[in-house]
């Protein structure tokens, strides 16, 4: 249901991306209109996608990481390894949610504006949820690799 | 960083942490230790939405990773062989060239070992090379072409650096072609003795290839014509780009299903976001690394030992090499770059050079252990040991390596073409 969800606004901002860069240039060339906006909104999207994409990389376990040393441990040993890189990532996010939070809060205190008006911690708001859900994500991830590996060993005795 | 934190982050990085977490795990310490309001990360993480050209990298990586769920990979094989599959020798030519173009669309991230490898690998069987020589070629290729355009590290290294992009896609034209060259010598030295089988030359299947290949043969002239005549910016190109596979892939030759294309878009997002959420963290850590002064600590540490230019891009070409080994490259752009820059410019390297040698050097990376990118895939795609592949690479990873120290000592081969 979540990972439907996600993918959706994937759809919707990256199809947005698409049409909207594609409309832009007709429009300049062909009708000599552009937006003063554009340029703007363009790139808050792509800070959009890069977060959605960050959310659903935590979900799919594809962040790059550099754990091919991980991998020759014995499998007991692999599993605590594993399990402290997702404790530890969830409280680096925990932590990226709590000051984006800080700095959303700030933004909305002051009335930044963004994009001809529009109040700038909308826009913003977008940063603790995400890295919000990224730790829920890893503290989710931890758990069920505890819960495999305790099945494991269950199966195996 | 004191060096307790630093050798905490290193151990968490081998346990598999995602390297985004701790390089925010590192700026997060580091401003504590100055004594800055943490916000300063979020606020840097948000200077993703004010850095332009951006937008290039997910339409782009969307852009090829739609080509590569559709038929295009067969076409482009195809193509190449009716045109050269009948010259001796051609198939193993063809197929550094195809991979070559075929990565500088999807970014080096393996598909094209996935995507073309299995065409190529029996093909050039078939053509009577053997096997080992077909593991080398086929996993050596699946990251030759990073130095054309649109390729992501080619765009990311002018977003961190700031040098024009269109420039860099110039810059790199004539590196990328002698690395291909080279190859391909290697290649008809390796196989002299060999009998080839090769295909009948016929005109009319030559067509035929065209024909098959006509809605994709426009790409690069959309990439790069559109750039290069001022018609639009590398952004519009690939807004352009990806309408435009869109409109081919799905409605005129409808070979992606639409019911695909969430998922393709999500696939391509997971790339583009493992790759931003490193770079929202780093603008961070390079904001910090440049506010204590480390460029320039480094650059005293450097010039103690390092005279001249030579002996600079000699040490930075066994830096890099090491670098590429142990760091995946949109990591290594993003951290390194950043500091490598203002040294390069005192011993007076040009920053468009200093990308494509940087870019050049880290390519072997993805041959050399223990990270090396295409022997896992390789090892995975074609079911070998992974020592097997990394020795049938070995010839392939010296030729390579030749073509990066023509490229670091002959400045004009990257910049002639821009006229400098």
């Amino acid at each position: 249901m979540a990972r439907s969800v996600e993918t959706w606004l994937v759809v919707v901002v990256l199809g947005g991306l698409i049409l909207f860069g594609a409309a832009q240039i007709l429009l300049r060339n062909v009708f000599s209109i552009s937006f003063a906006w554009g340029d703007g909104l363009t790139r808050l999207a792509v800070l959009w996608l890069g977060l959605l994409g960050a959310l659903a990389a935590s979900r799919d376990g594809r962040h790059i990481t550099m754990g091919a040393v991980g991998r020759l441990l014995p499998q007991r040993l692999q599993v605590v390894a594993l399990v402290t890189a997702d404790v530890f990532a969830a409280v680096v996010c925990g932590a990226l949610a709590w000051y984006s939070w800080m700095f959303v809060s700030d933004s909305r205190e002051f009335g930044d504006v963004l994009l001809d008006g529009i109040p700038a911690w909308w826009l913003q708001a977008i940063m603790p949820v995400a890295f919000g859900l990224m730790t829920y994500q890893f503290i989710a991830q931890g758990i069920s690799r505890l819960r495999g590996s305790r099945a494991a060993l269950v199966a195996h005795l | 960083m004191s060096f307790a934190v630093a050798a905490l982050l290193i151990v968490i990085t081998l346990l598999g942490a995602p390297l985004f977490t701790v390089i925010g795990a590192g700026a997060l310490t580091g401003f504590h230790r100055e004594g800055v309001d943490l916000s300063v990360v979020a606020i840097e993480f948000f200077g993703l939405s004010e850095t332009p050209v951006l937008v290039a990298i997910p339409l782009f990586t969307f852009a090829g990773f739609l080509l590569s769920a559709g038929h295009a990979p067969q076409r482009l094989v195809r193509l190449s062989q009716a045109l050269l599959g009948w010259f001796p020798g051609g198939l193993a030519v063809i197929s550094l060239i195809a991979c070559a173009l075929f990565t500088a669309f999807t970014g080096a991230s393996g598909v094209t070992i996935i995507a073309l490898g299995a065409l190529l690998f029996p093909a050039l069987t078939q053509a009577g090379y053997d096997e080992r020589f077909n593991l080398g070629l086929i996993t050596a290729s699946g990251s030759l072409g990073l130095l054309f355009a649109p390729s992501l590290p080619l765009i990311l290294y002018g977003v961190v650096s700031e040098a024009p992009i269109d420039d860099l896609f110039v810059a790199g034209v004539l590196p990328g072609t002698l690395m291909i060259v080279l190859l391909s010598l290697y290649s008809y030295w390796r196989n002299r003795k060999l009998h080839y089988v090769v295909t009948e030359r016929s005109w009319s299947a030559a067509w035929a290839a065209v024909v098959a290949a006509r809605w994709d043969l426009p790409l690069p002239v959309v990439v790069l014509g559109g750039i290069y005549s001022g018609y639009f910016a590398v952004s519009e190109a690939a807004a352009v780009t990806a309408l435009y596979v869109v409109i081919v892939e799905l409605v005129i030759l409808r070979e992606v299903p639409w019911r695909d294309l969430p998922r393709i878009m999500r696939e391509s997002t997971v790339l583009v976001g493992a790759i931003l959420a490193i770079l929202g963290v780093s603008l961070a850590s390079t904001n910090l690394m440049i506010d204590t002064g480390v460029p320039q600590r480094l650059f005293a540490l450097v010039s103690q030992y390092v005279e001249g230019p030579t002996t600079f891009l000699l040490v930075l070409l066994l830096f890099l090499l090491v670098l590429g080994a142990i760091l995946d490259i949109f990591s290594a752009i993003v951290l390194i770059v950043p500091l490598l820059l203002p040294i390069a410019a005192q011993y007076g390297i040009d920053p468009i050079h200093l990308g494509i040698v940087f870019l050049a050097a880290m390519e072997l990376g993805y041959l050399t252990p223990p990270v090396g990118l295409n022997l896992f895939i390789a090892s995975h795609r074609f079911e070998k040991d992974i020592t097997e592949i990394y020795w049938a690479t070995q010839p392939f990873l010296i030729v390579s390596l030749i073509a990066v120290v023509i490229i670091a000592f002959w400045p004009d081969l990257s910049l002639v073409l821009l006229g400098r």
